[in-house]
């Protein structure tokens, strides 16, 4: 096929391997930019929806949030966020921290909330309070679906990072817009292939992780909740 | 007109009503533009879904494969997507719901199963012992116990499409999308602000008019 | 009644009506007496819409069924579109055109008829044609800050030469392929920028991009009606990279019939650079409508609305 010879044509490319639009480059700046969004998330947004978890508060903002955010044009945020802020990184990684954020809260939530109550009778039968309770017994059991939560998010962000490239910014999505401008369709395949394999790689390396954090007392038990994690696509 | 020169230091405005109240056309063949675009693309999920659904529901040979390449397929950006797809069906609406199409469908295509799934046994049972021969127990007992998880797979692929179909802007359609885009191309913020905003609206209002139709439907159960 | 067939009844009638308000969307095709049906495109930056429309409508106007279909893309996107008979009709610029069809062969110059006359010997075996080119001209051309242009003392693009390894270009992301821009200013003046910022062309990115100054010289277009309220100047291009591009229509030989070329060659007889530089400003500055400002220019110059 015409298509797959003149991907690999492109792929064999030195060229296409070193300097500022190189592939090492564009992988950089991509994973730069989404590791920084999620982070930022995870920060503001697990600690949000554990504690309202825990105390089992909120509980309808913190499902619908995810509803809000599925909501969200990512493209226009992505725009409004240019236009309020220029040119650069700082509204690119301001608009997929916003839309990192949703599904983190909902499924730290519903991680915390659907710890067995009898579990977290007995912890405190055996002496455990608040922090510590938290801390020792919860969370451990509510990483499936935490990290659940977090994977989600990654492989959005590294979907939305690609339309960044619509506001003048790097990453992979540079090759499919410029593709596109230049009518060069080995750049913009190469480019897509790229964000695909990118994507791909972010959800199976964070479940990867998911297995490691995960006691291994518990990952006999848990098996498909992690799956409520995937209906959230903003890219 | 409204609006003049937007010297260095002036902000332009966020939205200028004199253009917007002049240019309610515009908005409005957005949306239907929209609304199109959404419905073909959950009308056809939702005819994929339902039969794939109660096949891999009943055989976990279909069951895997297709949660498998469904994934693949939801996990690649849709911008991506339609790239690949390009050299093969062009700049077209046919490109947009191929990619519209295939993220539907994984969302309602788990709801399906996981409804199925959870249709008590001792129903099923009782539902053979009355005689029910399997596609009439199928299409009279189970599928109508499944449809409140359905149901909620179908709002959530409709709100989620409905986001999607801005990014097709950049291949020429996008409904509201085009209008962001002009905002992006010319500098203007009004198209762009009232689009986001009515894209948003538009999600809102399709998630409730689903639950209404949800709750005529399945007077029995609360929506999910 | 069974309330399972309740639900589906209303779910069988809920999917006609979502069916039908589906289907409703479609457009409704007007009058059958047309002289026949041309589409006609536009480049994604305003004044493509401006030309698209100026054309589009005066063909209206003389009884054809015209479709538009603006911000299709760059002459990348719009060229393979006419080739395929997607499109009928678009606006284009006699040098920058025959460099495209002629695949940079470096033929064009100064001289708008000749450049179109070769430009059409290119077309003539892909059933396309170039009309009479335009006294409007629209070239691409650099601008940099007044802030810039003090500090290095520039009056034209020559004077870049000793200092484009410390400025940033910024413009398409299709100009490093295009003769006339980041090649030719290799070429011809000398130019080594210290890197290319992939942008929009002459859009809002490449604006916001010299205001936060992470460019320093940028592509904007000589037709261009707010450079001076934006600050920008335009280097002067005194060894003549930028050649005639003069306004040109190019359409399908198919669709080439006396009248529909006698009604475009006169839009084209009319239109000047100072036209075009107002229409440009009424839309960009104003944020006005193409469609509305074309209508105006037509009406001025009695074309029968």
């Amino acid at each position: 096929m015409a298509a797959i010879e003149s991907l690999i044509k492109w792929f064999a490319d030195p060229s296409h391997w070193s300097g500022p639009d190189g592939i090492p480059t564009r992988l950089l700046e991509h994973i730069q930019i989404s590791a920084e969004s999620v982070a930022i998330g995870a920060l503001i947004a697990l600690p949000i929806g554990i504690v309202l978890g825990h105390y089992g508060r909120l509980g309808n903002l913190a499902i619908n949030l995810s509803n809000v955010g599925r909501a969200l044009p990512s493209f226009g945020i992505l725009v409004i966020a240019f236009q309020i802020f220029g040119l650069g990184d700082l509204p690119i990684i301001l608009s997929l921290t916003a839309l990192a954020i949703p599904p983190m809260v909902t499924n730290s939530y519903v991680g915390l909330r659907e710890v067995d109550p009898d579990i977290k009778d007995a912890a405190r039968g055996m002496g455990y309070r608040g922090l510590a309770q938290l801390l020792r017994v919860e969370l451990p059991l509510a990483i499936p679906l935490v990290m659940a939560g977090v994977r989600t998010s990654a492989v959005q962000v590294v979907a939305t990072a690609t339309l960044a490239a619509l506001i003048a910014g790097g990453g992979f999505g540079r090759y499919i817009i410029d593709g596109l401008a230049q009518f060069d369709y080995s750049k913009l395949f190469a480019g897509a292939v790229l964000v695909a394999l990118l994507a791909l790689a972010t959800e199976v390396s964070l479940a990867g992780l998911e297995r490691l954090l995960t006691p291994r007392g518990i990952r006999l038990v848990k098996v498909a909740a992690a799956s409520r994690a995937t209906t959230f696509k903003t890219a | 007109m409204h609006g003049g020169l937007f010297l260095q230091g002036e902000e332009q405005p966020w939205i200028i009503t004199d253009w917007l109240f002049t240019h309610v056309q515009l908005f409005i063949d957005a949306i239907e533009q929209h609304i199109q675009l959404t419905v073909i693309a959950v009308a056809l999920a939702v005819v994929i879904s339902l039969p794939l659904g109660v096949a891999a529901h009943r055989w976990r040979a279909v069951r895997n494969p297709a949660y498998v390449v469904f994934g693949i397929f939801y996990t690649i950006p849709s911008i991506a997507l339609f790239a690949l797809l390009i050299p093969y069906t062009g700049l077209s609406a046919t490109t947009a719901e191929i990619g519209l199409v295939g993220y539907a469908v994984l969302i309602i295509l788990r709801n399906v199963v996981v409804g199925l799934d959870s249709v008590p046994p001792d129903v099923v049972d009782a539902a053979d012992g009355m005689g029910y021969r399997p596609i009439a127990r199928l299409l009279r007992v189970e599928l109508p116990l499944a449809l409140p998880a359905i149901f909620a797979g179908v709002r959530i692929a409709t709100v989620t499409t409905i986001g999607l179909v801005t990014i097709t802007a950049v291949i020429g359609l996008g409904g509201l999308g085009q209008l962001i885009l002009q905002g992006l191309v010319d500098d203007f913020r009004t198209p762009l602000v009232v689009a986001t905003v009515l894209s948003i609206a538009l999600a809102f209002v399709a998630d409730l008019f689903l639950f209404g139709v949800q709750r005529l439907a399945l007077p029995w159960s609360r929506g999910a | 009644m069974n309330r399972k067939s309740y639900s589906g009844r209303v779910l069988a009638w809920l999917a006609v009506i979502m069916f039908a308000a589906g289907a409703c969307g479609s457009t409704t095709t007007p009058a059958a007496t047309s002289k026949g049906n041309i589409t006609i495109a536009g480049f994604a930056f305003s004044e493509g819409s401006v030309l698209a429309e100026l054309y589009g409508q005066a063909l209206q106007h003389a009884g054809y069924n015209v479709t538009f279909k603006l911000n299709l893309g760059s002459r990348e996107v719009v060229a393979p579109a006419i080739k395929s008979g997607q499109i009928d009709l678009y606006i284009g610029y006699a040098a920058t055109d025959l460099e495209y069809y002629n695949k940079s062969a470096g033929e064009a110059t100064g001289d708008a008829t000749a450049t179109t006359a070769k430009l059409n010997s290119h077309l003539q075996s892909i059933s396309l044609v170039a009309l009479t080119p335009s006294a409007a001209v629209d070239q691409n051309a650099f601008a940099v800050t007044k802030a810039t242009q003090q500090k290095y003392s520039l009056a034209k693009l020559s004077d870049l030469q000793p200092v484009a390894g410390q400025l940033v270009l910024g413009a398409g992301p299709e100009c490093p392929t295009r003769p006339y821009c980041l090649p030719g200013l290799m070429s011809l003046y000398g130019l080594h920028f210290k890197s290319f910022k992939a942008l929009d062309t002459d859009g809002s990115l490449t604006r916001a991009a010299f205001k936060n100054g992470s460019i320093d010289v940028g592509l904007v277009f000589s037709s261009d009606g707010d450079l001076n309220s934006l600050g920008l100047v335009v280097l002067q291009d005194d060894k003549h990279l930028e050649a005639a591009d003069n306004v040109v229509p190019i359409l399908r030989s198919a669709v080439a019939t006396d009248d529909a070329k006698n009604v475009l060659n006169e839009i084209s007889a009319k239109l000047t650079t100072a036209d075009l530089v107002q229409m440009n400003a009424q839309v960009q500055l104003l944020h006005q409508d193409a469609d509305a400002v074309t209508k105006v220019w037509l009406q001025q110059h009695n074309f029968g609305m």
